[in-house]
Formats: C-alpha cells, structure tokens, sequence
C-alpha cells in the first residue's frame, strides 16, 4: 500500500510528467533538426541542385555510416566530441544533437527516395520552361515528393522516440531514466518501468496512427491529381 | 582545450574490440534468428488465426512495435524477479532482442503473407495440402523474393540494437569499449573507433546478405 502512495504522491507524478514532456521535447526538436538538416543532404546528394562532386560525395558517406552506428555509441561520441571541442554544453543539447544526427542520415535516405519518384521529365519539362535548379524543386518536384516523403519519415520519427531512452545512458531526466529513480526511491520495478512502457506506447501508438492516417490522405491526393 | 587525440593508446585493444564484435554479431544472429520464428508463427496467426490467439498476437505485435526495447529489457531484468522469474542479462537481452525483432519480422512477414493472391492459397488446398503444407511449400517459397529486401534491413537493425546488450553488462562490442574507456580514459578515440566496428560489423553483413539475395534468390532489389 505505501508503495502506491508513493507512486501517486504529488511529487512523483510531477516527476513523471515532467521526464515526459522531456522526451516529447527532445524527440520533436531532434526529429525537426535532423529532418531538415537530411532534407539539405538528399539535396546534396542530386547532381541536378547541387552540381558539385564533393558535396555529393560527403552526403554518400554521411548517410551510409551514420546509418549505421547505434544510438548508444553515437550518443557517446556525441558527449565526448562536444568535451573535446571544450564546449560545456547540457545533456539535452548532446542528446538533440545525437537524435538530430541520426534523424539526418534515414530522413534524407527517404527524401532522396521521394525525389527519385519524380520522372526524370519532370525536370527537363521545368528546364524547358526557363526554370532555374530550386524553382523547378520547389514548384514541381516537391509538390508531387511530398507524399512519397512524408509518410516513411512519419515512421521513422516513431523508431526515433523509442531510441531516446538510450539518452537516459548520460543522466539526460527522461522517461527511462524517471523510471530508474522512482525504482530507487522504492517503488516496485513492474510499476514503475511499466508506467513509463505504457506511456511510451502512448506517445508512439498516436504517431503511428497518424502516419498511417497521412499515408493514406497523402495517397488519395496523388491520385486524384494524376 | 587540453585534450589531444592519442589514437595509439588504444591500438593495443583491436583484437579485444573485434572479439566483442563477433559477440556483437552472434547476439544478432540469435536474435534474429528468434525473431523470425516469432515472426513467422506470429505472421501466419494473425493472417489466418481467428478468435483470442489473433488479439493475443495483435496485442503483442503492437505493443512491442511501439515501446522502446531498452525499457522491455529494463522490464524483463528488473520487473520479472517480482513474479518469479530471475533472468540473467544475458537471458534478459536476448529474449529483449528476439522478442522486438520478432514483432517487426511479424509486420514484414504478414505483408509477405499478404503478396499471395487467395488463388493460390485455394490451389494449394485443392491439391491436397494440410493449411501448414501450404504455407511451407507454395507460400514461403513464393513470397522469399518480396520479404528478403525488407528481412536484410531488419537483420542490420538488430545488429545495431545489440550495442543496448553493453547497459546490461555483456561484453560485446560496445561493452568492451565501456571497459578499455574505464582503463585508458581515451573516450572519443575508443568510441569512435567502435562505431567504425559497427559500421564495418553492417556493412559487411550488408555486402554478403547482397550477395545470397542477389545470386541465390535473383533480388535485383537495393539491400542498402
């Protein structure tokens, strides 16, 4: 019974609350950093924007191995980077930095994939048409990528707030790590690690059913379109 | 400032990095291994089953699909001993592992059940084939070519999962790097060097899972 009490007590569940407005907070921040920093590298990646070997290459090499390296050893990286540049800088910052990084490598995998949908015509016909390189992105391939992009993005933000709670490895107070102190003050491990499961599956169920929801709008009007 | 990179403090402790890296690997063969048997009893259930064992399967599928799988280790480590159930942490991260790679290869391998038209299945009936006959010789064989594109993925996203095993103790990959940095205090050579191991450990299985698909199975399709 007083292991309820203290559960239910009112500092507690300001704990909880609060640890999870961190993880919607970092996964939001580092999902829309990374995001737009991988729409910027798919970019990079076509040669018909940015007719420039080197950065192509960068690109290339930047997704296939960050990628490639778990969350877990990027987070330590990050943490030990940012020491050796000598920037005394938060958890959070680190932990954004490395969802960020992460988000970048798969969201520009997806972005090149949506640009890659568009018929190559595409952008002749926009060239035709007097059209420089970002105008003929910007007002014919975006407009029908959107749909291609979007959805598998949506998903991927989802595997996304699942690998913040690796971020609870350096101290950062979120959900994983308010599990771990709760469990110190003496609530019992099923509570309190299944309070937060249930949370987590909260926060990335809704997500999951709103990309599901996108795909399938996004679908519609692409084919009302064509 | 004050800290220059010593690369050369660490060169000594390759070989005991590449000994975790096949700890690493293994981990992920088990887990995967695991996982597709889950998933594919898993799959078959919830294409085919009816009644209670088909929401016990969705329940499952769902569930794992959108919790994170630290915390269903963190769960079965520390909340399981309150039932009964001790696990080591070996035990614990390994069924953490099949147990979340098993609900995903469910999803992949349900969208593989799904890629057989109804035509075929009925054939296979007609022909005289049990419900489980059917499935072994007329679907697995056919859809093998839509699933292995998406079970390669799976199988470099499982190995990256593995790092999670280093929070609970196991001396894999990441592990050993836990333990050279508590000796030598060179963070950043040694953590970087490790996630040179993982990309190496995943491209390679990337390159040879590229191979078997392309040269056993005729996928034309992109593994990476």
């Amino acid at each position: 019974m007083s292991e309820l009490e203290l559960f239910l007590h009112p500092g507690n569940l300001r704990l909880i609350w609060t640890s999870f407005l961190m993880t919607a907070s970092l996964s939001v921040l580092g999902c829309g950093i990374g995001f737009l920093a991988g729409f910027f590298l798919a970019l990079m990646r076509n040669p018909r924007i940015v007719p420039f070997a080197p950065a192509r290459w960068f690109a290339i090499v930047y997704t296939e191995t960050f990628r490639r390296i778990p969350f877990l050893v990027k987070l330590m990286v990050v943490l030990f980077a940012f020491q050796f540049a000598g920037l005394n800088v938060s958890l959070f910052t680190i932990a954004v930095t490395t969802v960020a990084l992460t988000a970048a490598a798969f969201a520009s995998e997806n972005v090149r994939a949506g640009l890659e949908s568009i018929h190559a015509n595409q952008w002749d016909a926009a060239e035709a048409m007097n059209m420089g390189g970002f105008t003929a992105l910007w007002r014919v391939i975006l407009p029908q990528a959107w749909p291609v992009m979007i959805p598998p993005s949506m998903t991927y933000s989802v595997g996304l707030v699942k690998s913040t709670s690796i971020a609870s490895q350096i101290g950062l107070f979120e959900l994983t790590y308010a599990a771990r102190i709760m469990t110190n003050k003496g609530i019992s491990a099923g509570l309190a690690f299944g309070t937060i499961l249930i949370l987590y599956f909260v926060l990335c169920y809704a997500l999951n059913r709103f990309a599901a929801w996108l795909e399938v709008r996004l679908a519609t009007t692409r084919h009302r379109r064509a | 400032m004050g800290y220059t990179l010593q690369y050369g403090q660490v060169a000594p402790y390759l070989g005991y990095l590449a000994e975790g890296a096949m700890l690493s690997f293994g981990l992920a063969a088990i887990g995967f291994l695991c996982g597709w048997l889950i998933g594919l009893i898993c799959a078959a259930i919830s294409e085919y089953g009816r009644g209670p064992i088909r929401w016990v399967v969705r329940a499952y599928v769902v569930f794992f699909l959108n919790t994170p799988i630290l915390v269903q280790i963190f769960f079965l480590y520390f909340a399981l001993p309150d039932f009964g159930i001790l696990l080591t942490s070996f035990q614990a991260v390994t069924i953490g592992l099949s147990l979340n790679a098993g609900a995903y290869l469910t999803e992949i391998q349900r969208a593989g059940f799904r890629s057989v038209r109804r035509e075929e299945r009925e054939a296979a009936i007609t022909l005289g084939f049990t419900r489980l006959q059917a499935i072994r010789y007329v679907i697995v064989p056919h859809i093998i070519k839509v699933l292995y594109p998406p079970l390669s993925n799976q199988y470099i996203l499982v190995t990256m999962t593995t790092s999670i095993a280093a929070i609970f103790g196991i001396e894999e990959l990441t592990g050993r790097a836990y333990n050279i940095n508590a000796i030598t205090f060179r963070s950043l050579e040694i953590f970087s060097i490790t996630a040179l191991y993982y990309v190496a450990l995943t491209f390679f299985a990337s390159t040879i899972l590229y191979g078997i698909g392309r040269y056993l199975f005729r996928i034309k399709a992109k593994v990476f």
